[in-house]
Order: structure tokens, then C-alpha cells, then sequence
């Protein structure tokens, strides 16, 4: 006989306080997301990442040769392979290859963190805002949900930049946002018509709650795990689109991330010279947004019991 | 059925010969055609309208001009002319005989050609030519073959600038320019025009253009080079087609030429290339001088750059010695003049090198001086009480306010690594001293039209890839008249003084002093800085070995037209010995 763990916990957990409560409902998903391999994966090359960037403050501490973008080894003025002071190599100028890696993890956590909040903030508003109100305010926020959505993200960026010279960073991950909320709208508005049809929202209703009152007190409790699940998925994509945009020339050139890297070993002729530049940016961007996805998946499995594996 | 057998066996050995005779011929004709790549695919084939790389090297191939640069010595040789100008003084005029040539349809190339060709410049005033022939007042046809140009004054660009254009087909191009003349905008209508089969009379001739894929040039039968000795060349061509194949990237250019797909890669590669390609035994490379300036450049008509001691603090920050050994990696000189050093006779190299020696803290400690003493304060000052050099921030002007962040504008790494990565190398320099400046890439176009036409700019960095011989452009880049939108005047750099040198240059005849008065022109500039000379790049080209031979070597590549007339295929060669 299958047993929804959730349900029959929910049982036991209505007869404790309410902040134990909270813990306890904490601790039983945490619980489940532990026990899913592909999450502990996902959260161990996020943590190893997490600490890439931490530690990319160390090197200019050490030597300002270690700076990631002005930074040269006096001695070296081409790009050479690994070696004891610089463990993944120099670039073509002499700057060292591993300062440039632990830059670029501080820049994609920056970019798809960032990015990835204000396009939830802005999806779970619109999306609870279109399905509690429905009516025109729905028509017309999902019609525009629906342009931006149709729009492809990195197409647009691309014209903007060419429109307006190079985008700095937070321009950047502004234009991200702006054009990766509707998918998250779209998910948050169908969950807002469910909740809308629930007693305890007729109930509040009744009480003389004020619209805003429900959506914030009521609503959104009730679709911010969705919401943050999909910021994992919307992290991925961000750090994807500006790695891409960085590769193809329209980053900012006062940082270093992953895609700038990309960028100068292909751009001054070292693509299939030097693999001990090429590859870690590279191999980065692909475990980083594995990692999210990883994580996305199983956090994915603790919100929809309906994903998880049925044990006997 | 004897004689049945006998005529088939004889039809199919007949046939086999006549395959084998086919596939022979095939073969020799595909390795007497030359592949080129090239980085993108031309613009136009308008030659009035052609500005960019790579529709004048299809156009070069094509179109002729009377007078050329021969390879070694850089000096002026008749082409299409017969022999050098005569000049007579007493009516300010060139007479100019032509060769015996013919354009590729057969038809004779006379003075009349030559006649409508200074009409439509000077007519349209065709905005490529317009400055080169200002001063020409009228062209005049002696006979068939003799044309005499009359100057307003004595002019020193004359032979250099003039003399060395394209000639057109008054055939071919007489009737556009009798509609354009009708039209509203005859320039625009001109420019617009779309030549599909260009008439020259240049060593090959435009086949087929596949757009995006490749352009099909053939041996123009009529050339008249050839045959003929010109500068100890015996000239060809000897190659009976060139396919220009367009390439999107130098990636993909450069693993064709590995393969053997392509010949030549026609266009500078980069250093990053070159281990590569020196370990491969069937690719040559040819390091070449480029008669080329690349600087930063300043907005003077507006702060923070119209103050000259920022320009000079600019000037000392710059580490050149840095940009050529790493970001050039060795393969370029360092550039204090606007003249190039290689342009030996016109350079002049006793300008102010602007610590050109000096370690990072000393340049700092000058260029802090300089400003200190022009006024400028630092929330925390680049030096500290005890000498030390720290991080600068927080600069205020002469006036007290904070200086306001800036952009150095510069082409995107696609479009030249080198630029790209110079910009951003001195915006961090800048930013030692406290000053807030921002790198920042864009395209090339648009960067063109904010640093010339809008003049909506702080600092920028370009460069100038072909420069000619006569240095004639030093007056244009900083005469005052050329500050206007479109000018050449960039930096909108203003001094009478300058104006007064560069007028006496441009009809000073006399060589040595004409010299003198570029040198007082080249100090003034390094003087003043409007612009901070930066670099010249070695041109780097690679082709393929055995197939063929007769590249020939001069400034700015071995992709000129004496290669192009002196290319043998290598079974050509080895037959003639």
C-alpha cells in the first residue's frame, strides 16, 4: 500500500505550535531533499562553486599579479600551461587563468542569482496579481506575458547592445529579468486561480480582508515554493545568456566571467592551442547550471509528491 | 562483325582518351586557380561608394589607377601611365600619357576615360575622392592617349593622393551618370547604383558573385601588364581564376587553409595563430610592416579632456612598452609620432616619448605631479604622504567638482582584440590615479558615427590600418576645418599655429622642406595630444606551400596586385625551368 508521507504528516504536524510547525515542515523536506541523490549532487557542485567565489578574493591578497583582470606575471608575456604559480596557466598577456575562474564564479552567481530574483519577484507578482483580479487586468497582463515570452532573450540583448554600445553588468542582468518573468507568471497565475477558489480565501474575503491583504497574506505563502523552484530553473538560463553574450562580445569588459574568458582565447587565436584556457571556463558554465538544474529538479520532488519515487 | 568489334573498340578507346583529356585538363585548370579567404564578404562593387577592406581588395583586381607603389621602395612607378608626369610650372599643370591598354570588353582605355573619370569626382563630388581633387581645376584631353591635369596652385598630394585612383569606363559608367545627373540626389543615386559586372582594366575580371558563399574573379585577357616589365617584374597574371571564398570567422578561414580548402588567407592574423601554423609544414608565413597609426584619441571640446595637463597625465599612465610585448605580443612597434616610424622619411622621432621608460610607480608619481600641479585634488590621493602608491579615488578637477566617469570607447574584440583589450588595460590605468574611467567596447559603426559625425564622446581608441605614404593626413586629421560632423578632425583639436604649418605642407613641392614643416607638425601634435599615438601592428599572413609561387613582399602584405600579376602555380614553374 503506497502512503502519501506528506498528507499523514500533515496530520501530526496541525497538533504542534506554529513556529515548531514551520521547523518541523522544514525539517520533513529538507529530509526528502536529502534523500534524493540528483538534489545532494546538485547542492555539493553549488556549495563547491559557492566557494570558488569566496575564495576569489584571495588571490590579488596574495600577489597583485593574481588580479583577475589587471594582474600579469612580469616573467610571462604569452600564454603557458599550468604551473606551480599558476596552476590552470596564463592567458595570452600573462594573466593567471584561476584568478579569472574564481572572478567568473563571483560574476555567475551574481548575474543568475540576481537575475533570477527580480525576474521571480516580478513573475510571482504579475501572476497572483492576473489571477486574482482576472478579468481585463488578466487579459492584459497575459498578453504581455505572452510577447515578452515569444521574444528570444538573447536576440533581443543582442540588439539592444548593438543599439546602445556595451551593457555593463546590472544592465545586464536588468534585461535578463525583464524578459524571463513570464514563464514564472504564467505558472503563478493557474496556481493563484486554484487558491482563489478555496474557502479560507472566501473566508478572508468575507471578513473584509482587503485584496492586497489576500494576495499578500494568503496567496503568496502559498505559491512561493513554486516560485523559488522555478528561480533555480531561471538561474540557470541567466547564467547561460550572459556567458553567451560575453562570448559573442557584448559583455562587460570591466569584468571577467566565464563567457569574457571564451571570448579572448577564441578572439586571439588560442581556441585549439591552449585547452588549459578554453576548458575550465567552459566546463564551468556547463557543472554551474547542471548544479542549478540538479537542485531544480529535486526541490522539483519535495513540493509534487507526485514526482518521487514510490517505495515499497 | 569484325570491323563491328573494331569501330567499337576504337569508339571506346576514342572515349576513354577523350575522358582522360577532359580530367587532365580539368585538373590543371583547378590548380591554376588561386583560392583566397576572405573575413567577410564585400559591401559593393560601386567603386564610389567602396570604403570597406574587403570590397577594395575585389575592386583592386578590377579597377586600375595611373600611378602605383612599387614593392621595395615604396616610390610612385607609372601604371597605367606610360611614364612619370611633366610638370610645367608656368600653367600649374601634369601631363600624363597613358600605355596602350584595353578595358576587359576589348574596347580601348583612352583620355577620355581618364577626362570623365576627374569629372565624376569632381562633378559629384563623390565624398571618397572629393579631398584628393579640390584643387584640380580642370582635365583636359591632349590626344587619345595624353591628358594634361590643371592645378589651381601647386599641390604636393598631387602625384601621391590624385594620381593613384581608380580609373572607370566612361562607356560603362556614362549613361548612370547622365540618370543620377536628373535625379533629386545625383550623389545618392550614384552611390546607390549597383555594378554587377565591373568593366576594368586591372589583371582579372568579376565572373560570378554568389552572395555570402564566393566571389569568381577570371583572367582578364585585355590586361595590358601583361608580358611587360614594369620595376624589374615581368607581369602576368598567370593564374587563369581567383575564387575569394567569404568566411565568417578566422577560425574557420584558418582550418581551411590547414585542409587546403583555401590558398591564402587575405587578412592579419593573429598571433595566437601563429605556433600553430609555423609547426605546419605545408603553410608559410610572411611578417609584413603596416604603414598603419593606432592612438587614442580625445573629445577637446569638452571636459574632462579639454584640459591638456589630463591629456598629458593620460600620456604618462600609458605603458606602450606593455601593449606591444603582451597585448601585441612582440609583433608591432611602439608609437610616440603620428607618423609611423616605418615611414622613415617622414617621421619624425624627436617628439616627447612621455615616460616611455619609466616602472609603473614612477609614471603614476609623474602623471599625479602633473595634475597636482594643475589643480587637481583626490578624496584619497595615488600617492601617499610617505611616496607610497596607493589606489586614487575620489579626483575633483581644477574647479572643485568631481570629475565625472567616462568612457573610452573602443571596436569590439571580434572586430580587434588588440583595441579592445588596450582599452580596457588603460581604463585600469587610468583608475590607478583616481580617475573614473570605463572601457567600453562597441561596434564599429556606431562607434564611427559617435566619435565623427556626433562628437558625443570622451576618449576613444581607433586606428588607421592603410595609411598612404604621403603624410599629408596629419594636416587632415588636425586642420581646424576638418572639425565638423563628418570631419576628420575627431578630436576637434584647434590651433592657428597648426592650420598655418599644414596649409604651407600641402603646397610645399620641395620634399626636404615639406619635411621640415611636417616635423614642426608632428612636435605640435605631441605637444598638444589630441590624439596619444599608441602603435603600429606587423601584419602576420599565411598561405599554403607548393601550389604557388611569386608572392611578392612590400608594406602592408603580400595581398598587392604585383603578387596577384606575379603568382605562378607551382607545375608553371617547374615547367619554365
Amino acid at each position: 500500500m503506497v502512503t502519501n508521507t506528506s498528507d499523514s504528516m500533515a496530520g501530526a504536524l496541525d497538533m504542534l505550535p506554529k513556529k515548531r510547525q514551520k521547523i518541523s515542515a522544514f525539517n520533513e523536506k529538507w529530509l526528502i531533499f536529502k534523500e534524493n541523490f540528483i538534489g545532494r549532487a546538485g547542492l555539493i557542485l553549488l556549495s563547491l562553486f559557492a566557494l570558488m567565489a569566496l575564495l576569489s578574493f584571495i588571490p590579488p591578497l596574495i600577489d597583485p599579479m593574481y588580479h583577475p583582470m589587471t594582474g600579469v606575471d612580469p616573467k610571462i608575456s604569452c600564454s603557458v600551461g599550468p604551473s606551480i604559480h599558476h596552476w590552470l596557466g596564463t592567458d595570452f598577456i600573462g594573466r593567471d587563468i584561476l584568478s579569472q575562474l574564481l572572478a567568473g564564479a563571483k560574476i555567475a552567481f551574481m548575474v543568475g542569482i540576481s537575475s533570477a530574483f527580480i525576474s521571480i519577484v516580478l513573475g510571482t507578482s504579475i501572476g497572483m496579481i492576473a489571477g486574482y483580479f482576472g478579468r481585463y487586468i488578466d487579459a492584459i497582463l497575459m498578453r504581455l506575458a505572452d510577447i515578452i515570452m515569444v521574444m528570444p532573450t538573447l536576440l533581443v540583448v543582442l540588439i539592444f547592445s548593438s543599439l546602445f554600445g556595451q551593457l555593463n553588468i546590472w544592465t545586464i542582468v536588468l534585461v535578463i529579468a525583464l524578459f524571463r518573468w513570464p514563464g514564472v507568471s504564467r505558472v503563478i497565475r493557474a496556481q493563484t486561480l486554484t487558491l482563489k477558489q478555496r474557502p479560507f480565501i472566501e473566508a478572508a474575503k468575507l471578513a473584509g480582508a482587503s485584496p492586497i491583504r489576500i494576495i499578500l497574506r494568503h496567496i503568496m505563502p502559498n505559491v512561493l515554493p513554486l516560485s523559488l523552484l522555478y528561480m533555480t530553473f531561471r538561474v540557470s538560463s541567466a547564467i547561460i545568456i550572459e556567458a553567451a553574450l560575453a562570448f559573442l562580445g557584448f559583455g562587460d569588459p570591466s569584468s571577467v566571467s566565464w563567457g569574457m574568458m571564451l571570448q579572448w582565447v577564441w578572439k586571439t587565436g588560442h581556441m585549439f592551442q591552449a585547452p588549459y584556457w578554453l576548458l575550465p571556463p567552459g566546463i564551468c558554465i556547463s557543472l554551474i547550471t547542471l548544479s542549478f538544474y540538479m537542485v531544480g529538479r529535486a526541490m522539483d520532488e519535495v513540493l509534487d509528491p507526485r514526482l518521487r519515487k514510490e517505495d515499497d | 562483325m569484325k570491323n563491328f568489334l573494331k569501330i567499337k573498340h576504337s569508339t571506346l578507346i576514342a572515349i576513354t582518351i577523350s575522358i582522360v583529356f577532359c580530367l587532365s585538363c580539368k585538373g590543371e585548370n583547378e590548380t591554376d586557380i588561386l583560392k583566397i579567404g576572405l573575413a567577410e564578404e564585400p559591401r559593393t562593387l560601386n567603386v564610389w561608394l567602396a570604403s570597406d577592406a574587403n570590397s577594395k581588395k575585389i575592386l583592386s583586381q578590377i579597377y586600375q589607377p595611373l600611378y602605383m607603389s612599387e614593392p621595395a621602395t615604396q616610390k610612385l612607378i607609372p601604371w597605367l601611365a606610360k611614364e612619370h608626369p611633366v610638370y610645367n610650372p608656368e600653367t600649374i599643370s601634369y601631363t600624363v600619357t597613358l600605355r596602350k591598354a584595353k578595358w576587359s570588353d576589348g574596347t580601348d582605355l583612352t583620355s577620355k576615360d581618364v577626362v570623365f573619370t576627374a569629372n565624376i569626382i569632381k562633378d559629384f563630388r563623390v565624398p571618397l575622392f572629393a579631398s584628393k581633387w579640390d584643387f584640380v581645376k580642370k582635365v583636359e584631353i591632349i590626344d587619345k592617349q595624353t591628358v594634361r591635369f590643371y592645378l589651381t596652385k601647386p599641390m604636393a598630394i598631387f602625384l601621391t593622393r590624385t594620381l593613384t585612383g581608380p580609373v572607370v569606363q566612361k562607356k560603362e559608367w556614362e549613361k548612370i551618370v547622365q540618370i543620377a545627373k536628373k535625379k533629386e540626389k545625383p550623389l545618392k543615386t550614384l552611390l546607390n547604383h549597383k555594378i554587377e559586372k565591373p568593366v576594368g582594366s586591372g589583371p582579372f575580371v568579376l565572373k560570378e558573385w554568389r552572395k555570402g558563399s564566393y566571389l569568381y574573379l577570371k583572367k582578364n585577357t585585355y590586361f595590358f601588364g601583361e608580358g611587360i616589365i614594369i620595376s624589374g617584374f615581368k607581369l602576368g597574371p598567370f593564374l587563369d581564376a581567383i575564387i575569394f571564398k567569404i568566411f565568417g570567422t578566422s577560425d574557420v578561414a584558418i582550418l581551411a587553409l590547414k585542409k587546403g580548402t583555401i590558398d591564402m588567407f587575405w587578412k592579419g592574423i593573429q598571433p595566437g595563430y601563429l605556433a600553430d601554423l609555423q609547426q605546419n609544414s605545408d603553410i608559410r608565413i610572411f611578417f609584413s610592416e603596416k604603414s598603419a597609426l593606432y592612438f587614442m584619441g580625445f573629445n577637446l571640446r569638452k571636459p574632462p579632456f579639454n584640459d591638456i595637463n589630463l591629456r598629458r597625465a593620460a600620456a604618462a599612465v600609458i605603458d606602450r612598452n606593455f601593449i606591444v610585448s603582451r597585448i601585441l605580443q612582440n609583433y608591432g612597434t611602439k608609437l610616440f609620432s603620428i607618423v609611423p616610424l616605418e615611414n622613415k622619411f617622414w617621421c619624425c622621432q624627436d617628439v616627447d616619448h612621455y615616460c616611455e621608460s619609466h616602472p609603473r610607480d614612477k609614471r603614476i608619481l609623474l602623471a599625479y605631479k602633473t595634475l597636482r600641479n594643475a589643480g587637481y585634488t583626490w578624496k584619497i590621493s595615488p600617492v601617499d604622504l610617505d611616496g607610497n602608491i596607493v589606489e586614487g579615488k575620489g579626483i575633483r578637477t581644477p574647479n572643485g567638482k568631481p570629475m565625472e566617469r567616462f568612457t573610452i570607447l573602443t571596436p569590439p574584440a571580434d572586430y580587434d582584440p588588440h583595441r579592445a583589450m588596450s582599452g580596457m588595460i588603460i581604463q585600469e590605468w587610468f583608475r590607478d590615479l583616481g580617475i573614473p574611467a570605463y572601457s567600453r567596447p562597441m561596434s564599429f559603426g556606431s562607434l564611427l558615427q559617435t566619435v565623427k559625425t556626433k562628437h558625443n564622446f570622451e576618449a576613444f581608441i581607433l586606428g588607421y590600418g592603410k595609411l598612404s605614404l604621403d603624410p599629408d593626413y596629419v594636416r587632415i586629421f588636425f586642420h581646424s576645418k576638418n572639425d565638423k560632423p563628418r570631419g576628420w578632425n575627431m578630436s576637434g583639436y584647434r590651433n592657428p599655429c597648426f592650420d598655418r604649418l599644414a596649409d604651407q605642407s600641402k603646397t610645399t613641392i620641395d620634399p626636404n622642406q615639406r619635411k621640415k614643416l611636417l616635423f614642426k607638425m608632428q612636435k605640435m601634435i605631441s605637444r598638444d595630444l589630441p590624439y596619444i599615438p599608441l602603435y603600429t601592428p606587423k601584419l602576420i599572413e599565411a598561405v599554403r606551400k607548393g601550389k604557388f609561387t611569386g608572392w611578392v613582399e612590400m608594406q602592408n602584405g603580400i595581398g598587392n596586385i604585383w603578387s596577384f600579376c606575379m603568382l605562378k602555380p607551382d607545375h608553371h614553374t617547374k615547367k619554365s625551368f
